[in-house]
Order: C-alpha cells, then structure tokens, then sequence
C-alpha cells in the first residue's frame, strides 16, 4: 500500500463520513430486491389474514372506492362476520386436527429415532467408501416430488399394483388400498420415512463427525461399551441441534407436509377422514371461489394455522431459553 | 524432502490414524449387521423408483395382463415415443419447467447474494433490522388464502410462466445459508485490504468476495433449481390453463385424468385411443420428471450436503 493512499484514507473526520454514507447506501441498494419479494410475497399476504373475521362478499370496485382491485376491495368493504367463521370450521375441527397434529407428532417421533439411528449407523461403519454410496443413495428421495412419489406409490398399491401382484402369487385376494382407511395412516409414515430418513440424517452426522475423538478413546480406555459410548457422549452432544430442530418442528405443527397428503390419496373421498388435514381443508375452501364465505371460511382455518404455529414456536422458545439458554433458536 | 518421502510420510500418518482409530471401531461382526440394514435400507429406496422405471418400457399389453412387475415381461419404447411427439402436453410443460427452472435460479443468486452479504457486513447499520424482516418471514406468514388471492390478482401472476418461479426465488433460509458461507469464506482482512485500496463495495463484492464465496452461490443455486424444478402447489394455486402449467401439475393432473390422454391422442391424429399406452404412458411421464434429478444429484450432493448442515447453524 502506498504512503499516499494510507495518508488519504486518515484524512480528516469528515471523509470518513461520506465514504461510511455511501457504503450505508450501498448495502441498502442490496438488501433493496430482496425487501421487495419479501414485501410481495410475505408481508403483502399478511394483512389479508382479517379474512378470517369476514363475511366474504365479493365487491367490484367502483369509481369512488380507495382499492381499485377487486380482491383488495371486496376485503375491506366485507361485513365483519365476528367468529362465526371459526364456529364453521369447529364442525370439521376435531377430525382436522387430530389428522394435522396426531400425522406431524408421530412423523417427529419416528423421525428423530431414525434419522439419528441412521446418523449413527453411517458414522460406525468400518468402510468409509461404502457409507458414502449408502448416504448417496439414502439421500436422494429429498430431491424427489411428492408428485413423483404417488406415481411411484400407486404402481405398487393400485390394483394391478406390485403388491396385490404379490397377493395373487400367495392367492390371497387383491387389496384395495385407495379405498380402505386404515391402510392409510401407515402409507403416509412409510412416505414419510422413505423421503426424509436420509435428509434428516444428515444434520446429525455432520454434528456427529465434529465430535471430539478423544473423548470417545477416554471412554473407550475405560471400558465404555460402544451402545455405552453412544448414550452418554453421542446423545447427549446431540441433544441441542436435535432440541433446535424440534423447536421448528413444534412451529410448524398445524401445517401439513401438503404436497403429500394432497396428492398421495389420489383424489380418493371416501378416504378423507384420514387424509385430510387443515391444509388441505383450507384448499378445498379456497376452490369453492368466492361462493357462500368460502374465502372467510378458508381464512379462518390459515389464521389459526398462521396465529397458534407463531405462538407455539416463541412458547417452545421460552420454555427451552428458561431451561437451557445454549439450545434456544433465539 | 522429496516427493517420495512425503508420500511416506503421510502414509504412515494415515496408518497410525488407522489404528488409533482401530481401537475403537465397532466389532466385526457389528459391521456386518450395520452393513447388511443399510443395504435393505438402500433396496428399500430405489425399489419404488425401480418399479416406475420398469413400467415405462414394458408394453401396455403385459402391463394390463400381469400388472407391475420386477422385470419387463414384455419390452416396448412406445411409452416414450408417444411421450415426444409433437404438440404433446408434456413438451409444453417440459419448456415452462425449464424457463422457471433458469430463471428463477439466476434470481435467486443476485437477490439471496445481494441480501445476504449486506446481513454480512459488520458496518452495515441497519444490519439488525433486515435480519429481522427476513427472519420473521420464516416465523409468520398470512396463510395460502391471502397469499392465493393476493398473488393472482394483486400482483396479477394469474396464468403467467412468472408464477412458477417468482414465488419461490427469495427466502430468508438461503439468506441464513449464504450468509454464513461469506463470513466463513472470505476473511475480514481481504475485504478490510481492498477498501484501502479504494475497492467501491460493488467492486468488492464482485472481484473479491463472490469468487470466494463460489460454493455458497453453487449451493443456493442447486436448492433453488430443485425446488421450482419440483414445484406442485404453485401451479396448483395460481395458473389455471394448461400452457402454463409446469411438469409436476401435468403429470399430476394426468394421473386420474385419461381424458387427456384422449385428447392428445386425437390431436396426434388417427391413433386408436385403445392402443394407447395409459399406464406405461403415465410411468414415462414421471421417469422424464424425476430422470434429470436422479442423473445431476450425485454430481452435486456435496453442496446439497453443505446447504443443510450450513442451514442449521444457529442465524
């Protein structure tokens, strides 16, 4: 660096000032095409979230209304319709519920043992070649559309399907799964393991090879088993990133995986009080069009997912921040 | 030392690494087993995505007599044939997957870059502010009816190849992501050095950081393709004719629907809608989805690795 440009950049106070100002404006203009998809497709949906407390009328703006849209006007000039959008959806509730939560709560559970029994697994075996073709292909479901996947699905359970092929062979009679309920909670847990057993896992595995390996020689030297050594230095050097994990898991617990419970059954009705869930409920609203409230009534099923998934998410916060502050998401 | 000796050298390290670690590997006969549930879990996986794959090249007629099977009983292409022929829905819906695919990928580079190394700079003033503003986006949202209403009519993407992609070419989680490749990727003291070198923060970023920060850039990037290249409920929400539709609400819609396989045939022309290859057709249709997925991801797993592990450090 020459004297010069040392001597320049130390000259006086208020050149440092303007070149901080032009750097402030600089970051601005950056973060400036990221605030605006953020406005559009964030924040500009959240205000329209009062549906829930209307009466849905659908309103063609005229010369003297403030909004020129349709949607914008017909939100604001939409009688106030107080609960009773809620009392709607109360009647469908108990089932939407049970499906939305019972379906996330036992996908958690299941996942956690797996994903980190898979963590573990990858991490012990002997051949580091072969674990990595293992993880490659344990992996790959991730990248795979849940579109895709019922394809794949209906080619083994349809009629003709690989399974009933199956049956035939052992001379049972052909299943009709796309028909009958009580398949269907198993078929979404199997999906559900197969996609994400080996994205879960990775999390756990990067955590787990960070580890320190002395401490797994100490416990070795003093004769810790292996299933020992897992217990008490795996589990629980794991224990924050999987507490994080569940934090976001709990936030999002009335929002189904949509893509799977919407496509998987097929478009089956008689299978829908085991594959509905709040989001596809609200779907189902939102097509009904602007007939009979359907929007408020949609409105009120995305209020409640949007408004108890926040506070779930800072009341999991809390209570994990009170206890253990390092586990905290924020 | 020469080259022979540092070979030497570094192949003794990684013996005494070995047997160091020798002594703490599961035994034998656990390495077995583990081996053995890793392999059935292996089958488990690629069994369904086999199953597709068969189907697509087995002849309609064995596939209608024996059902789906391990093995084609009965070898035919003409799935695929009848898949590109022209004025073929799946063309369309090939051509707009791809626009969106491009597009939104390089959308999502500028704008998560931009953003993202702005949150990086420890000088940038309002750097709490916009962390924020990103970061409850992940928190609260308004719910797929505003969201439906609003992006169709107030921001008019209704019916528009934009549709399936503007939606999803920002989000707060590749801002975390790529946030923290800059800051673990490119030192304080180079960006600190071209400064003083009179380096405008445009010049910086372009010459010095983004070359760093390359496998950052790589890894949005592939989250990016991947997630407008499998994109359902866009389409599904916001475009309702079929010119605009992309692969995977094609070949949704296809599923249930043979109607559309009628029309097609009659617009291909004097086909029997009998000899028409409906399921194996359907079977092909989801290879051609998912092929280009499963051939580019094991060239690109170590970014997608990167991402997720990255993503999970604490914002």
């Amino acid at each position: 660096m020459s004297v010069g440009k040392l001597q320049a950049s130390k000259n006086g106070k208020s050149k440092t000032l303007a070149d901080s100002g032009k750097r402030q404006a600089a970051y601005l203009f950056m973060v400036l095409p990221g605030v605006l998809f953020l406005l559009a497709f964030a924040y500009l949906p959240m205000p329209g979230i009062i549906l829930a407390f209307k009466k849905y009328q659908m309103a063609v703006p005229t010369a003297s209304s403030f909004f020129k849209n349709v949607f914008l006007n017909s939100l604001v000039t939409s009688e106030w319709n107080g609960l009773n959008n809620f009392t709607y959806l109360l009647k469908d509730a108990p089932m939407l519920i049970r499906n939305t939560v019972g379906y996330n709560l036992l996908f958690m559970v299941v996942g956690v043992v797996l994903q980190v029994g898979l963590a573990v697994l990858i991490n012990e075996v002997r051949n580091r070649k072969t674990a990595k073709v293992y993880h490659t292909i344990l992996f790959m479901p991730y990248f795979i559309s849940w579109i895709v996947v019922m394809y794949a699905l209906y080619a083994m359970i349809a009629a003709n399907g690989f399974f009933n092929q199956i049956n035939a062979m052992l001379g049972k009679n052909a299943v009709k799964f796309y028909s009958v309920k009580k398949y269907w909670p198993w078929i979404f847990l199997c999906a559900n393991i197969w996609k994400y057993t080996g994205q879960g896992s990775i999390i756990y595995l990067a955590t787990l090879t960070g580890f320190d390996e002395q401490l797994y020689e100490a416990g070795a030297i003093d004769g810790a088993s292996k299933w020992q050594q897992f217990k008490y230095i795996t589990l629980p050097q794991l224990m924050p990133v999987i507490v994080m994990l569940q934090i976001l898991a709990v936030g999002r617990i009335f929002n189904g995986d949509f893509d799977m419970f919407y496509s998987l059954p097929n478009g089956s009705g008689t299978l829908r009080q085991v594959t509905s869930t709040i989001d596809t409920y609200v779907y189902d609203m939102l097509k009904k069009g602007n007939l009979r409230n359907s929007f408020g009534y949609a409105g009120a099923g995305a209020f409640f997912q949007s408004v108890v998934g926040f506070a779930l998410i800072l009341i999991t916060n809390g209570i994990v921040r009170k206890h253990h502050p390092e586990m905290a998401l924020f | 030392m020469t080259a022979v000796d540092v070979k030497k050298l570094k192949k003794a390290e990684k013996e005494s690494a070995r047997h160091s670690a020798a002594r703490n590997q599961i035994s034998r006969g656990a390495n077995f087993w583990f081996n053995i549930l890793l392999i059935v879990a292996c089958i488990l996986i690629i069994f369904p995505l086999w199953i597709i794959i068969i189907s697509s090249i087995t002849s309609e007629s064995a596939l209608t007599t024996y059902g789906y099977r391990l093995w084609p009983l009965e070898f035919s292409t003409n799935a695929y044939t009848y898949l590109f022929k022209d004025g073929s829905v799946i063309l369309t819906a090939y051509r707009n997957t791809l626009i969106a695919t491009v597009a939104g990928t390089v959308i999502t580079i500028i704008t998560v870059g931009l953003y993202a190394y702005a949150l990086s700079r420890p000088d940038f003033k309002y750097k709490k502010f916009f962390t924020f503003f990103s970061f409850f986006t992940m928190l609260f949202s308004g719910g797929m009816v505003s969201y439906y209403n609003m992006a169709r009519s107030v921001l008019g993407l209704k019916d528009t190849v934009w549709a399936l992609f503007l939606p999803m070419s920002f989000s707060a989680y590749w801002v975390i992501i790529m946030r923290t490749f800059y800051k673990s990727s490119v030192p304080e003291a180079i960006i600190e050095s071209a400064r003083i070198d009179g380096c405008g923060e445009w010049r910086t970023l372009l010459q010095i950081v983004a070359p760093l920060a390359l496998p950052g850039f790589a890894t949005v990037a592939l989250f990016s393709a991947i997630g407008v290249w499998n994109d359902f409920r866009n389409c599904l929400l916001l475009n309702d004719s079929a010119q605009y539709f992309n692969l995977q609400y094609t070949i949704y819609q296809t599923m249930n629907n043979l109607r559309f396989l009628k029309e097609n045939a009659s617009r291909m022309g004097g086909v029997n809608v009998a000899n028409l290859p409906a399921e194996t057709f359907r079977m092909a249709m989801a290879v051609v989805t998912v092929g280009p997925i499963i051939l580019a991801y094991p060239f690109f797993q170590k970014y997608f690795v990167k991402g997720l592990t990255v993503g999970a450090v604490k914002g």
